[in-house]
């Protein structure tokens, strides 16, 4: 008679002697050691790519950090990194101690880890490792390299930590996040005014729910365009990708608006951010950050 | 990974381990009771997948650097690499797994390219075969974690003493002693670091017969432990 792999396993002993299992455990103990001293958890999210998460993440934290609460920055995008860019901390690097990694800070006390940290001027992401062979060893290594960006970081103590995401509507980061951080507070989608945009971005809402993402709301960038000379706002794509629709029909709350503005670009690029909430683009967000609030409590 | 002999129900030995290609294991099992021997061989995109996952086989003895994997897996780096001395030493130092060191150096990215002078190739034709190929695997690393160009026999014995360096700490009871006698003279250091290193584990300062016996039945079957 064939004997039964199964019986035979639950008789005899198994000896982990290459003690894999027992280093994942302890690594994502010390993920959730690191994130336990973070007080909220947001990741910035979207489908699609070019709709500006990044600089709505930037923009949301200045928001916050103005609040007066102390914010961390996570910029997962790993290979196309650009919040350092915009809050003038390119050419920063970790301090590595035997506690751990700290983070550069910038402006408005914000912490921020990202990959570009690690890279020379100019320099893609490029790794060691059988590439050619294996788009699999790629994405287990990218997982490998983000759970170190969770567990490795001396934050400290903050009130939030916002998480850049890559864009990508059913792409392997958000469930990779929501795997090490079960106690995500959710995610604040980001669109643009396109038919394009919008559906793209509804089946990362859709997917977002689906892996246990919690959706705060839905921020659309670009709405219209606001003028550098008089300050007015006009549209830029007359009834195209009706927002306030998308929301009603995914029931997600409309957080706001942000308008194309010449002053935000140039902050952007120039690496030296927009801080007045006189300014109109700062005066959004610092509503977004308040609607957030409501959501999600930040207070201690 | 782990084989099982169907016949006789017990998992399989390893044999040995041999390097039939570069970033490749040739790693051969023999089952305890009947004999039976077969050999598996990884291939690099396997040996790979292992590393991606920010592991060491065989087990740490050290805290894992921060970004470990990170800073020593991109190819361009603006900062400093993880300290591959550490690293190195750390697994091949680490645990019961006993081709961890040709793993190790493997996982640290690095191409070893040292010399072996005649003197000391002869000396490692004392040590039994199939343990050899591990052995001149941990040397090498620790020669090139130190910056040796041709190993001799002076680096030899150097590499011993530096990873036996965690042994003089701990105490030995009398009976703890003669039971670390009767396994078998070729894995002894094997064993007795890492019975050493699990009472550090455990907060312990002396290594007695109840830490034996914990022990036995962890790997004594390995390792032919009396009583």
């Amino acid at each position: 008679m064939e004997k039964d792999l199964k019986s035979i396993l639950s008789r005899i002993q198994y000896p982990d002697d290459a003690r894999v299992v027992q280093q994942i455990v302890d690594q994502t103990l010390q993920v959730k050691t690191r994130m336990g001293l973070i007080r909220r958890k947001l990741v910035v999210l979207s489908g699609k790519g070019g709709v500006g998460k990044s600089m709505v993440t930037v923009n949301l934290a200045l928001a916050f950090a103005r609040q007066g609460l102390r914010v961390g920055i996570l910029d997962v995008d790993l290979n196309g990194p650009c919040v350092p860019k915009m809050l003038g901390m390119k050419g920063q690097r970790f301090e590595f101690t035997p506690e751990g990694a700290i983070p550069p800070t910038g402006p408005l006390g914000i912490k921020v880890a990202s990959m570009e940290f690690f890279l020379k001027p100019d320099s893609p992401v490029r790794w060691k490792g059988p590439m050619d062979l294996s788009p699999v060893w790629l994405g287990m290594m990218e997982m490998s390299v983000i759970r170190e960006f969770l567990a490795d970081i001396v934050w400290g103590e903050l009130d939030l930590l916002l998480a850049d995401l890559p864009p990508g509507a059913a792409a392997d980061k958000p469930p990779a996040i929501v795997g090490f951080l079960p106690e995500l507070d959710g995610a604040v989608v980001v669109t643009t005014p396109s038919e394009v945009s919008t559906e793209v971005v509804k089946k990362s809402i859709v997917y977002a729910r689906d892996v246990g993402i919690r959706v705060v709301g839905l921020i659309e960038n670009m709405s219209g365009f606001l003028c550098p000379e008089c300050r007015a706002e006009s549209d830029l794509f007359e009834g195209s990708g009706n927002v306030q629709e998308l929301c009603a029909q995914l029931e997600v709350p409309l957080l706001g608006r942000i308008p194309l503005d010449r002053k935000i670009s140039q902050a952007c690029d120039w690496g030296i951010p927009l801080l007045e909430e006189s300014e109109p683009i700062p005066g959004r967000f610092k509503e977004i950050a308040e609607k957030i609030t409501q959501h999600v409590k930040m207070k201690r | 990974m782990k084989f099982v002999c169907m016949k006789c129900e017990t998992f399989m030995l390893f044999q040995k381990v041999e390097k039939p290609g570069e970033d490749s294991l040739g790693v051969m099992f023999e089952c305890p009771q009947c004999g039976s021997r077969f050999s598996m061989v990884t291939n690099p995109g396997e040996t790979a997948l292992v590393s991606a996952l920010g592991v060491k086989i065989g087990g740490r003895t050290t805290a894992p650097e921060a970004f470990e994997l990170t800073r020593g897996t991109l190819k361009e780096s603006a900062v400093v690499q993880p300290d591959q001395s550490t690293t190195s030493t750390s697994a091949s130092g680490g645990g019961g797994c006993p081709f961890s060191s040709v793993l190790s150096s493997m996982q640290s990215g690095t191409s070893i390219k040292v010399k072996w002078s005649q003197e000391a190739l002869e000396r490692m034709e004392r040590i039994p075969d199939f343990i050899r190929p591990m052995v001149k695997s941990g040397i090498e690393v620790y020669a090139a974690s130190k910056g040796y160009q041709i190993i001799t026999p002076a680096v030899i014995e150097e590499s011993k003493s530096a990873m036996g360096g965690e042994t003089g700490e701990l105490q030995w009871t009398p009976g703890a002693q003669q039971r670390l006698e009767n396994i078998p003279s070729f894995i002894r250091g094997m064993a007795r670091k890492e019975i050493e290193r699990m009472a550090r584990e455990k907060g312990l300062t002396t290594v007695t017969d109840t830490m034996m016996d914990e022990v036995k039945g962890k790997f004594g079957q390995y390792m032919g432990m009396g009583s």
